[in-house]
């Protein structure tokens, strides 16, 4: 009996005692499983010591880098304000030689010049070429013939006495022009109309051979730019 | 009887175990602690079982309170920044390993005598003779 009793409480002590234990172990288990090792809330406290020291160092890597980069945008800055005069300087003048060269739609006061094919007479590029020249000498400072510009290379010439061209130089953009023939030129309107009206002038020898030529003056012409390109091939520059 | 007892409260702790929450990371430190020192004395009690000396009070105060020291100290250790686990995990696996081993010889040694048993006489004297070199 007494036996028996000593034996119950042993188990069921022995019993309790294994539960627990087969708990813990088991609560342990799951723990270490579920557990993110990796994550931050789990970490001990030496793991979060050399993480927090790695990512300081990291910081202070970036932070050096950005100072780095600073101080080079910084430099860059300076050298841009320092060049700035002079790229506005280049700038100007790349304008004012395409504006020479023809390159740039011009506006301005100015006259306009047409001629016209009549059933006896016929307008030649003589003729063409000497207004031209006539108006240049007059200080004309953009000349265009029937909306084509009159570049520095531009030649005016018969074909057949049929048609005339304009720019046909073979790196040139060709153009077949025809009656009426349109000049418009951009200078002072004064020395313009008076190199045409002048006696024995241009409008005089027209008339005298029986052609048709007016001229307007014009407040506002618009004279297009050069749509070709210039390449020179023989030509090359003198180092000076 | 007794290993029934073992085997279902195992199993049951086993089962609840499963459904019950994980703790913290950091306490979970803690908890490895106790189980060590309570598979040391769980190891303890079966050599006492074998020695025939066996003392339930002796064993459940070991059981629970190597477990609560073992804990206490961590804690302790934690807090004077010196890794006092360490020592507690040294002495208890080092003394399961030694109460492992004498279980093992006790059972090596059963076994042994059964088998002997089922040969002759001369068989016996063998026997004998090991158990004195052993």
């Amino acid at each position: 009996m007494k036996n028996k009793k000593v034996n119950i409480g042993l188990i069921i002590s022995i019993t309790i005692t294994a539960f627990i234990l087969g708990l813990t172990m088991v609560i342990q288990f799951k723990t270490v499983t579920e557990t993110d090792i990796t994550g931050i809330e789990v970490m001990r406290e030496a793991e979060l010591r050399t993480e927090l020291s790695s990512w300081k160092s990291k910081y202070e890597d970036a932070t050096s880098k950005i100072s780095e980069t600073d101080q080079k945008i910084a430099d860059y800055t300076k050298e841009i304000d320092e060049n700035k005069d002079i790229s506005q300087l280049l700038a100007n003048e790349v304008a004012e030689v395409e504006k020479i060269a023809g390159y740039t739609d011009v506006t301005g006061p100015g006259i306009r010049v047409v001629l016209e094919d009549t059933d006896k007479k016929q307008i030649i590029a003589e003729e063409l070429m000497t207004l031209v020249n006539e108006l240049k000498l007059a200080g004309a400072e953009a000349i265009s013939i029937n909306g084509e510009r009159i570049i520095g290379l531009t030649d005016i010439s018969n074909i057949d006495y049929k048609y005339i061209y304009i720019n046909t130089a073979s790196d040139l953009v060709v153009a077949k022009i025809d009656s009426p023939y349109v000049i418009e030129a951009i200078g002072n309107q004064k020395y313009l109309e008076s190199s045409i009206t002048i006696k024995y002038g241009f409008l005089d020898s027209m008339a005298g051979i029986g052609k048709k030529a007016s001229y307007t003056l014009e407040d506002n012409i618009m004279i297009p730019k050069y749509n070709g390109t210039i390449e020179f091939k023989y030509a090359s520059e003198i180092d000076e | 009887m007794v290993y029934i007892a073992i085997i279902i409260g195992c199993v049951l702790g086993a089962v609840v175990g499963f459904n019950a929450p994980i703790v913290s990371y950091t306490y979970s430190n803690y908890l490895a602690i106790a189980i060590i020192a309570a598979l040391d004395s769980v190891f303890g009690g079966i050599v006492a079982t074998i020695k025939k000396n066996f003392d339930l009070k002796i064993f459940l105060t070991g059981f629970f309170g190597n477990a609560i020291l073992s804990i206490l100290l961590a804690i302790l250790g934690e807090k004077l920044n010196v890794d006092i686990y360490l020592a507690a995990i040294i002495v208890f696996v080092g003394r399961m390993f030694t109460n492992l081993a004498i279980i093992r010889r006790y059972y090596l040694e059963k076994w042994t005598k059964m088998m002997d048993k089922r040969k002759n006489k001369k068989a016996n004297k063998k026997e004998s003779k090991k158990e004195q070199e052993v």
